[in-house]
């Protein structure tokens, strides 16, 4: 088919075309980049975690009056949750994994302050610990009972643990030779600890923070105020508020700040992010729906300007499939200038998104996509007012001279 | 004439339904899209002090360890908390109208009442200058003297909800609650305060409404205060007991002073380097001498208040509403061409261009007014929604005030005068000889 009638046809309207060229443009410009901070975003959220949520409740406590025995108190708590019925297990932690709060340190290989050292997420429980979580050891062994250290009144803490569990991703950073078992592993005091397991893998505390599977596992309960209690399947939600109840009932010395299933913390973590994500769908959305409208009202303007030439043209012998293609043609053209002004402004957007707001770069497979998307999506639009214009009779052509 | 032009422009509005009712809905959904952006990142971004910004101060000084800078990114930054040990020795030789020390943790209630089971709350631990620093407004009383924070005495500012839960809301100045194993005296109740963002405390939640009470810092060592909010240390310390981590180098604690002209300013700046360059004799403050402070705007921006997420959401709120003007344009376009015949016979019957011009600006700008309106309906919802999905959000965050109400119609009604300035005008300069003769 000729391009040149349908171009300068489109000429005589020029504005109206230039237009809705443009509004394609920045239509792209959204949506590439819209669309490369929804994935982002939702590969994140994707990740792994490492660890069965999905199972476990989490309960905050705090103590207080003057002679509260934390560690009697916290066996207690143990000895109640490990004995419900619908419980499988039950550990007491520092932090909450995945919960946006927690603590972190420096570790390094050798002794050696000056040394680089690797950023990795704290977390201090028991022997049940791994077990609670779900999370599975690829080397070396679990806690053994004798090694946690309990608070006892009036005991110093002892300052670093003798053994301690860390996940893949440290220890492949502490020793890329993949080696770290049994080998020593030096905190800011140059202390050493001895490296006795190595979990598979698991995220840490903040989802943002770029150390996220780096962990280290201290056999330590001292001022463990948080609990993870494993629960049967199907039994986490009916649990809750038992576990609510008898915990607050065991102890009048002892405040049970909250219990909630882990699900939930994991929830409001990644918030921000499916929020992030979802106002961008409705934008992308809204973007799609509108530019479609403006493209079958144009396209049906154009064709109701023309009714008497698509009359004459197929009274001289243009047959329907020719008028159709001549609409589609042109609203191909269009896209097509739009798509090209869109590919330029999709990279200027992305690079003011990237320089000033900490983006990453874009990946500009998603301008293909995209591209090719709108093509299908504008064409899609312009075959409505297309069929119209093809079922004009030959006749309006006499008729109306 | 005025109505006359109302007249006709709704005339034409209804002969050409869906295109205006589509045209409408352009400038209603990109309003709505962009103005609740905007807002979100208006309140996110304002100036919670705006009378007296210029003259906070947040102190801050680089006790960071000489092998390391705090932020390895920007070796300038300073901690953005400070030791006990540099607040303590502030409050005492600082020079400054007003000052104080702060930062947050937890206290369990433990009511009088047998129906209510002992809770935790968030406290602040601050000195009497806070309320004065910051404005605080009271609905009763006021705040203790400073005689009580030399005493380290217990007194306690409440907050209304507390205020209710213990005393049913009624003026409780005197009465006496137990707090972690210690009687305190109600010296004030604070009224209804939403600094936006919580700009005193930026570290522990910005956006977080101010949902604690107040008690005097010096209770820290006797009461054993730790801080329930972050706590970070460049050296590695054995920490034992809370006496030691007073002692320690862990910054957790934040600290704003007044300071009214800029020779006061520079007076405390000094002050903060000799501090330093003595703290450099005893063997502390390794670092080169760098010690900041920052009034509050400045204070926002280096803390990077507003995340951003909003920034990107804005811009591409904006870019949205570019597409819904370009859509306006092309179907205004479209309307005014089909009309071309009408505005022909009246130009021929004697209607001067500037009358028609005016017609066809009164029709769009009825658009931009009933698009604007719908806009702001919109905006309602679009933050209604934000809010469903942040439940993290204080309620009042997610509002849109008088400015955003203005900004919405304003921006409706000037985008869509722009985008009908060029078909109206386009329109009305056909030559109607022309366009009569090719009909």
């Amino acid at each position: 088919m000729e391009l040149r009638p349908i171009v300068s046809a489109l000429m005589r309207h020029k504005t109206g075309t230039l237009l809705v060229a443009l509004q394609i443009a920045v239509t792209l410009a959204i949506i590439v980049n819209g669309l490369f901070i929804i994935n982002k975003r939702i590969e994140k959220i994707n990740r792994p975690y490492g660890i069965n949520v999905d199972s476990i409740i989490t309960v905050s406590v705090r103590g207080f009056g003057e002679d509260f025995d934390s560690g009697a108190s916290l066996r207690e708590d143990m000895d109640l949750l490990r004995n419900l019925p619908g419980v499988v297990a039950a550990t007491s932690i520092n932090q909450i994994p995945l919960s946006g709060s927690g603590s972190s340190t420096g570790l390094r290989s050798v002794p050696d302050e000056t040394a680089t050292s690797t950023s990795a997420t704290i977390y201090n429980t028991d022997e049940y610990g791994l077990t609670t979580l779900e999370t599975a050891l690829i080397e070396g062994r679990d806690f053994y009972p004798e090694e946690v250290e309990y608070s006892v009144p009036g005991q110093a803490q002892r300052d670093i643990p003798p053994v301690v569990l860390v996940t893949k991703a440290l220890a492949d950073k502490l020793y890329p030779d993949g080696d770290a078992l049994g080998r020593p592993l030096y905190w800011p005091s140059m202390e050493p600890s001895t490296i006795v397991g190595i979990i598979g893998h698991m995220m840490g505390s903040w989802p943002d923070w770029h150390a996220i599977n780096n962990s280290v596992f201290q056999p330590r309960t001292r001022n463990n105020f948080r609990y993870l209690i494993k629960a049967e399947p199907g039994a986490r939600d009916s649990l809750v508020p038992v576990i609510e109840e008898q915990l607050a009932e065991l102890n009048r010395q002892r405040l049970v700040r909250s219990v909630t299933t882990h699900e939930d913390v994991v929830t409001r973590t990644y918030e921000a992010d499916r929020a992030m994500a979802n106002i961008l769908i409705a934008i992308i959305v809204l973007l799609v729906g509108l530019t479609s409208l403006v493209i079958v009202g144009l396209a049906s303007y154009f064709v109701s300007q023309r009714i008497k030439q698509i009359g004459t043209r197929r009274a001289l012998g243009a047959t329907q499939i020719d008028i159709l293609r001549y609409f589609l043609v042109e609203n191909w053209i269009i896209t097509t200038v739009g798509a090209f002004a869109g590919c330029l402004l999709t990279v200027a957007v992305s690079y003011l998104l990237e320089t000033n707001f900490d983006l990453p770069r874009l990946d500009y497979s998603y301008l293909l996509v995209c591209v090719i998307a709108l093509w299908l999506i504008s064409q899609f639009s312009a075959l409505f007012p297309a069929r119209r214009a093809s079922a004009v009779p030959p006749a309006v052509a006499t008729r109306t001279v | 004439m005025f109505s006359y032009d109302i007249w006709n422009a709704l005339r034409s509005m209804r002969r050409n339904p869906i295109l205006t009712s589509l045209m409408v809905a352009a400038i209603a959904v990109g309003i709505g899209v962009s103005i609740s952006m905007l807002s979100v990142y208006h309140i996110m971004a304002s100036n919670p002090i705006p009378h007296k910004s210029d003259q906070l101060f947040r102190v801050t000084l680089d006790s960071w360890g000489p092998l390391r800078p705090y932020d390895d990114s920007d070796p300038m930054k300073t901690p953005i908390q400070i030791t006990y040990r540099e607040a303590t020795a502030l409050m005492r030789t600082g020079e400054a109208s007003r000052q104080s020390a702060m930062f947050e943790t937890g206290l369990v209630v433990e009511p009088d009442s047998p129906d209510l089971i002992p809770f935790e709350t968030r406290a602040r631990a601050a000195f009497s200058d806070f309320f004065y620093l910051f404005d605080v407004p009271f609905l009763y009383g006021g705040p203790w003297d400073k005689l009580a924070d030399d005493e380290a005495a217990q007194v306690v500012v409440l907050t209304p909800a507390i205020n209710n839960k213990l005393f049913g809301g009624r003026d409780s100045v005197g009465e006496k609650i137990l707090m972690s194993g210690r009687t305190f005296t109600v010296t004030g109740v604070i009224d209804r305060w939403e600094p936006m963002p919580r700009y005193y405390d930026t570290r522990n939640g910005p956006f977080q409404l101010v949902n604690e009470i107040f008690i005097p810092f010096t209770l820290t060592p006797r009461m054993e205060l730790w801080s329930h909010a972050s706590s970070s240390n460049w050296k590695a310390e054995k920490i034992q007991n809370h006496a030691e981590w007073l002692n320690s180098e862990a910054v957790w604690i934040q600290y704003w002073a007044e300071l009214k002209s800029d020779l006061e300013v520079q007076a405390y700046q000094d002050h903060l380097d000799n501090y330093a360059r003595e703290q450099k004799k005893v063997g502390r403050f390794q670092r080169p001498i760098n010690n900041r402070i920052f009034n509050v705007t400045d204070w926002l921006d280096y803390r990077e208040v507003v995340p951003n997420e909003v920034k990107v959401l804005v811009a591409l709120g904006f870019l949205f509403l570019v597409v819904c003007l370009l859509s306006s344009v092309a179907l205004l376009l479209t309307k005014f061409d089909g009309r071309s015949m009408e505005v022909s016979l009246r130009r021929a019957l004697g209607a001067s261009r500037s009358a028609l011009l005016g017609q066809h600006l009164m029709e769009v700008m009825v658009i931009g007014f009933v698009g604007g309106l719908l806009g702001i309906g919109l905006t309602q919802l679009c933050l209604l929604a934000i809010e469903a999905m942040i439940s993290q959000a204080p309620e009042y965050m997610l509002r849109m005030d008088w400015q955003m109400i203005a900004a919405a119609v304003v921006i409706a009604i000037v985008t869509s005068v722009i985008a009908g300035l060029f078909p109206a005008w386009r329109s009305c300069v056909t030559d109607p000889a022309e366009a009569l003769k090719t009909q």
